[in-house]
């Protein structure tokens, strides 16, 4: 197996839908400006990247027509730079990581660069045409089931309180606060000009946030239920972006890889528990890296919901103080098609900012998957 | 003339910023000025707030939220100059002649040559307020004064001084007319005008009477609300609303101003009892309470009233049981007036005494019956005007019983004799007046009205739910006249008679009546017989009935114009969705509500929707945006709350109009009907690609979800999925083409499922009794 590293990431800030900043910006001019960021940061030659991969969960109308493609173009790449869009859901940018990697060990390409976007304003999630297939529904409803209603079901099995709930919630907005106080998150964020000015900062993290505010929040799916809007990822305009490439190209490039790829999977689950894929996944991929989650160093498990993240963390026996350290997806925002190359790449980073040995990056997908990718530090 | 495309308001309170609302409902630029408060960062934070204030009450001064950006705040210390680009300035600041009189004087500088100053004071005379300015200002001045609230109530009363311009004042009428929507009534220099000047005399001997009489004031309302055609708020309900604190500063400045003879000195006290509750923070709804009061303590709001005698409350007696008040209901006045019992006594006390003053008051401010009935009317909300009702009792048996009591009887009322303030003669209404004859009572320029019309000709077919008029120049009316404008089978039967006689006799038809509200849609009670009988084979003709006769509006060979005005809901709204334009009434307001009484919209309401959205070019592509939205606009039963509204859900398309004045609509509608006679052709039916199950599950989904929030019940989602079925075309297939008729075929279907629910005739029966929906 050749090693493939994860040799550089960047993002949008991530902002919320509607009254966010980016709010009024195409997807696809949004992860242009970030694509364009990677090459400036890297300073690759752009007509060496074999392919450009974006993920995408609602690939329709300004996020359609093989949305990667014209990023290719609105981001100045040459002609030759193919483009391919990837829906795995929650998944799809980590899916494009995947794709990058197994696409190297077939000798198909040195360099890719992988790239999510999802702008949840301008495309709702479910898209504007959504069309069950009226035959599955009458014999397997679960296959259709809504995200906030997994997220309940998964509190149910695991009798996650409230206030297990909130309280991770909060965490996660401490955690986010305090890497965006002491500037941690500045170097991964390209700022995007909009029409109306620069954006650089992440526009979900509520430093205001308490335990005290979170109790007050009223159940969102389900009046019984006690998953609420704030321990939710929040819908969230976003692009991200990381480079994948061979040893010998960043050899050559003269680039500082973060990371290698170490193991890779993807899982199935029921639909109704979606939130716990990452458990299988994760476990396949450690167990294809060779090492167990006691070996882990970083993790970035997203948080679509507390919940499902706290389930997940009981599963896997994971060590909370390793997780999401910059904050996960509660407080950052969770842009769909975005988020699988941001926790790749965080976890990659965080790698070299720590200085351990083995990450863990890891999400569930709706419809009932979870999809995991192990690093190792590079020495 | 002067024509007002910019307008500025000085004093952002609550009138002036209604004020300010209304300018930019009539879509008017508005600048709204106020002073800068003591260490304020923000200067203009007072009209700031003002403007805040308006997109949060309730009823909104907004005839749409967007309106508000037609609004500028601003203050008067650094945003004078922009008083420069504007055509009307209305002065609303507080009634204090130093403050008014040192802001005319800056005014006067900044203005615009042709600019018109006006003042909404309600006091002050304008003799005093012109007074030292130069005869440029004096001849561009007036005192144009608004009723609260500016955006809902009619009238506008406006007094010109003797310099004051004729151009000047005819461009004010004029546009506050037809762009305000307001019923202007030019008023003479007098305290109070018209409307106050009775209104406050009203309310004032009801108050005292009912105190000296021992009256409770749940009775004192029930006997002087709904008895005369007054709202059912009466005098203590009405004094909740507008502010207790207001009283004693009217009262003084009547008091001051009012020359000795007049009646009002002899009912002016201010009672112990109003200064304490004023005193304690009890000024009415807008306080910890007033003459009434919800009381939550109990963990329900109940109604409590205030016993006059000792101030405490007590839980309120909503229907006071009088014999007067029995026989009132009947429509008996006189009866009532001069009944012995309590109700009876109090209501000769206060509306006699109020009548003659209205009688006593011509002509000191006004010179005619006519105009202080319609200023009562519109700013009172009277259904009747105080000559009206002495008409009503008899003038002649009126003028008998104050002089058996002793009482004085004013010169006008003696004049009348045997005879009444009012009288048809040739066809139109005429009003007595002071020479001892008759002269027509005038309408505006162009004013249409079917009840002028209704005095000199007969209806071309009528019975007791509707009528066919001619209005001239070859256009019909349909008129609804059931109670609340309720459709029934008569009004159906009507529509197709309407029909028949239009195509053969007519070029166009307008539909439209001058109730309060156009038509709250098909009578419900209807279905009730059948659920008794279990006779469910005798409602589905009900719906093709309706279903086919709003087809026959639609392909009628001639235009058709609905002209609603107030509610245009379920059969109401939909007849609207079948013509070929609409000219709405401002205060319009429009829905599908079905949905309420556990139904789905079934003469033709769903497929008009679909229709209309399938077309729009706002929705992203697809065969689903189209489907959502209308499912979303009926399942919730959206109520557009005006006619600006009712555009954001297409119940109004691009090329309907909007009509500001209520007396204008049968007019511009009938305008509006003429113009589409020319090269007519009716639409042709159209196809529509539906996506069928996969859009009903699609929908179904969504609905589960709210269920599991706990936002709607459990009959909700039944409801909604027999929506659901209609709206996606039952089993429509994408690459299939559906016809009108077949989602009208679906909505007879669904409507039929739905109606034989227990929980649909339990919503029925309570919104029947309640006027409310049942969340079952």
């Amino acid at each position: 197996m050749k090693p493939v590293l994860i040799a550089a990431f960047v993002r949008s800030p991530f902002t919320p839908t509607n009254r966010g900043a980016l709010s009024h910006m195409r997807a696809d001019d949004l992860a242009a400006q970030v694509v364009r960021g990677l090459i400036g940061k890297t300073g690759i030659e752009p007509g060496e990247i074999e392919d450009l991969i974006v993920g995408c969960a609602f690939p329709e109308a300004e996020q359609g027509l093989n949305v990667a493609r014209m990023i290719g173009v609105l981001a100045d790449l040459p002609m030759s730079v193919a483009g391919v869009t990837v829906n795995r859901f929650c998944g799809s940018s980590m899916q494009a990581i995947h794709m990058a990697a197994g696409a190297i060990q077939m000798n198909a390409g040195e360099a890719f660069i992988c790239a999510g976007v999802e702008s949840m304003t301008r495309v709702p999630i479910m898209g504007f045409n959504p069309m069950p297939n009226p035959a599955l529904f009458d014999r397997y409803p679960q296959a259709y089931v809504s995200m906030g209603e997994t997220a309940e079901n998964v509190a149910v099995k695991y009798e996650l309180s409230r206030s297990e709930q909130d309280s991770f919630a909060e965490h996660s907005h401490q955690k986010a606060v305090a890497a965006q106080i002491a500037g941690q998150l500045a170097d991964e964020i390209i700022p995007i000009v909009t029409a109306t000015g620069t954006v650089d900062q992440d526009g979900c993290i509520r430093p205001e946030t308490t335990l005290e505010k979170l109790a007050e929040l009223k159940p969102a799916f389900d009046e019984d239920g006690t998953v609420t809007a704030g321990t939710s990822s929040p819908l969230t305009d976003g692009a991200s972006a990381v480079l994948v490439c061979t040893q010998e190209y960043a050899d050559k490039a003269g680039l500082e890889p973060l990371a290698v790829i170490k193991g890779i999977a993807t899982h199935g689950c029921q639909p109704e528990l979606m939130g716990l894929g990452p458990t299988g996944a994760t476990q396949k991929a450690l167990s294809r890296a060779g090492i167990g989650t006691q070996d882990l160093d970083v993790i970035e498990l997203n948080e679509a919901f507390a919940a499902q993240a706290l389930a997940n963390i009981r599963d896997l026996g994971l060590n909370t103080e390793k997780i999401n350290l910059d904050g996960g997806a509660i407080a950052i925002g969770h842009p769909l098609g975005a988020t699988g190359a941001r926790i790749t790449g965080k976890a990659a980073q965080l790698l070299r900012r720590h200085g351990g040995r083995y990450g863990l990056a890891t999400q569930c997908i709706g419809g009932g998957q979870g999809i995991a990718t192990v690093l190792e530090a590079i020495r | 003339m002067i024509s007002i495309r910019k307008a500025a308001v000085i004093g952002s309170g609550v009138m002036g910023a209604g004020i300010a609302a209304q300018f930019a409902n009539a879509g008017v630029p508005v600048d709204l000025f106020d002073v800068v408060p003591d260490a304020a960062s923000d200067r203009d934070v007072i009209a700031k707030d003002a403007i805040e204030r308006l997109l949060k009450t309730d009823p909104a001064p907004l005839m749409h939220r967007r309106n508000a950006e037609l609004i500028t705040p601003g203050n008067i210390e650094d945003h004078l100059n922009r008083l420069s680009g504007c055509d009307w300035i209305v002065e609303a600041v507080i009634e204090n002649l130093d403050v008014k009189q040192g802001l005319y004087r800056k005014i006067a500088k900044l203005r615009h040559e042709q600019a018109v100053v006006s003042s909404n004071t309600s006091t002050i005379p304008l003799a005093s307020l012109v007074k030292g300015m130069d005869s440029d200002f004096r001849s561009h001045f007036l005192i144009s004064h608004f009723f609260n609230p500016p955006r809902y109530m009619r009238l506008l009363e406006i007094v010109t001084g003797p310099d004051t311009r004729s151009d000047i004042a005819s461009a004010v009428r004029d546009f506050a007319d037809r762009s305000l929507g307001k019923t202007v009534i030019d008023c003479k220099d007098t305290p109070g005008f018209i409307a106050n000047r009775l209104g406050t005399y009203w309310l004032q001997c009801a108050v005292i009477t009912a105190m000296d009489q021992g009256i409770d004031i749940e009775t004192a309302d029930a006997t002087i609300g709904r008895p005369f055609g007054i709202p059912k708020s009466g005098v203590f309900g009405l004094l909740d609303m507008v502010g207790l604190d207001l009283m004693p500063h009217v009262l003084s400045s009547m008091k001051g101003a009012l020359p000795a003879s007049d009646p009002f000195h002899a009912i002016h006290r201010e009672p112990q009892l109003i200064e304490r509750m004023i005193a304690d923070g009890y000024t009415g709804r807008k306080g910890k309470g007033g003459f009434y009061r919800l009381d939550q303590s109990a963990g329900k709001k109940i109604k409590q009233a205030m016993d006059l005698a000792s101030g405490a409350y007590h839980d309120a007696n909503r229907k006071p049981r009088f014999a007067s008040l029995k026989r009132a209901r009947k429509g008996n006045l006189r009866a009532l007036m001069d009944h012995p019992d309590a109700a009876g006594r109090y209501a000769w006390a206060v509306m006699a005494r109020t009548l003659s003053y209205a009688a006593w008051l011509i002509p000191e401010v006004a010179d005619s019956p006519a105009v202080v009935d319609e200023a009562m009317r519109l700013g009172y909300n009277w259904k009747y005007g105080p000559f009206e009702l002495i008409d009503k009792l008899g003038p002649a048996w009126f003028a008998d019983k104050l002089r058996r009591e002793g009482s004085p009887v004013p010169a006008f009322l003696e004049q009348v004799g045997d005879a009444t303030f009012y009288r048809v003669e040739g066809g139109m209404l005429h009003q007595f007046t002071l020479s001892g004859g008759y002269t027509p009572v005038q309408r505006p320029d162009s004013v249409l009205l079917l009840k002028d019309i209704r005095l000199k000709a007969e209806p071309i077919a009528t019975n007791r739910s509707a009528s066919l008029w001619d209005i001239g120049d070859g256009v019909a009316c349909l008129e609804f006249h059931s109670k609340m404008n309720s459709l029934n089978p008569l009004s159906l039967f009507m529509v197709n008679t309407t029909v028949d006689i239009v195509q053969r006799d007519f070029k166009a038809l307008v539909i439209y009546n001058e109730g309060d509200h156009f038509s709250i849609g098909a009578n419900i009670g209807l279905l009730l017989i059948p659920a008794f009988l279990r006779s469910w084979f005798l409602v589905e003709p009900l719906l093709a009935m309706g279903q086919k006769a709003y087809k026959r509006l639609k392909f009628g060979s001639f235009p058709v114009v609905g002209a609603p005005s107030g509610m245009a809901l379920g059969g109401g709204c939909e007849i609207l969705l079948h013509a070929d334009a609409v000219q709405a009434h401002a205060e319009t307001y429009s829905g599908l509500v079905e949905t309420g009484v556990g139904l789905v919209p079934a003469w033709g309401g769903c497929k008009e929707m679909l229709l209309r959205w399938s077309g729009n070019a706002k929705l992203q592509n697809g065969p689903m945006p189209a489907v959502i939205k209308v499912f979303e606009t009926i399942a919730m039963a959206t109520v557009a709350k005006s006619a600006e509204e009712a555009r954001d859900h297409l119940f109004l398309r691009e090329h309907d109009g909007i009509t500001m004045n209520r007396d204008r609509l049968l007019a511009d509608a009938k305008q509006r009907a003429l113009e589409l006679v020319t090269d007519y052709q009716p639409p042709l039916p159209e196809k529509l690609r539906l996506p069928g199950p996969t859009a009903r599950v699609a929908m179904e989904l969504a609905v589960a979800g709210y269920r599991k929030q706990g936002k709607i019940t459990a009959h909700d989602v039944t409801v909604a999925r027999a929506l659901a079925e209609v709206l996606s075309g039952g089993e429509a297939d994408i690459t299939d083409t559906v016809s009108e008729d077949d989602i009208l075929t679906l909505e007879r279907k669904a409507f039929m499922k739905l109606v034989r629910t227990k929980n649909t005739i339990a919503r029925i029966k309570h919104t029947l009794k309640t006027g409310k929906p049942l969340r079952n």
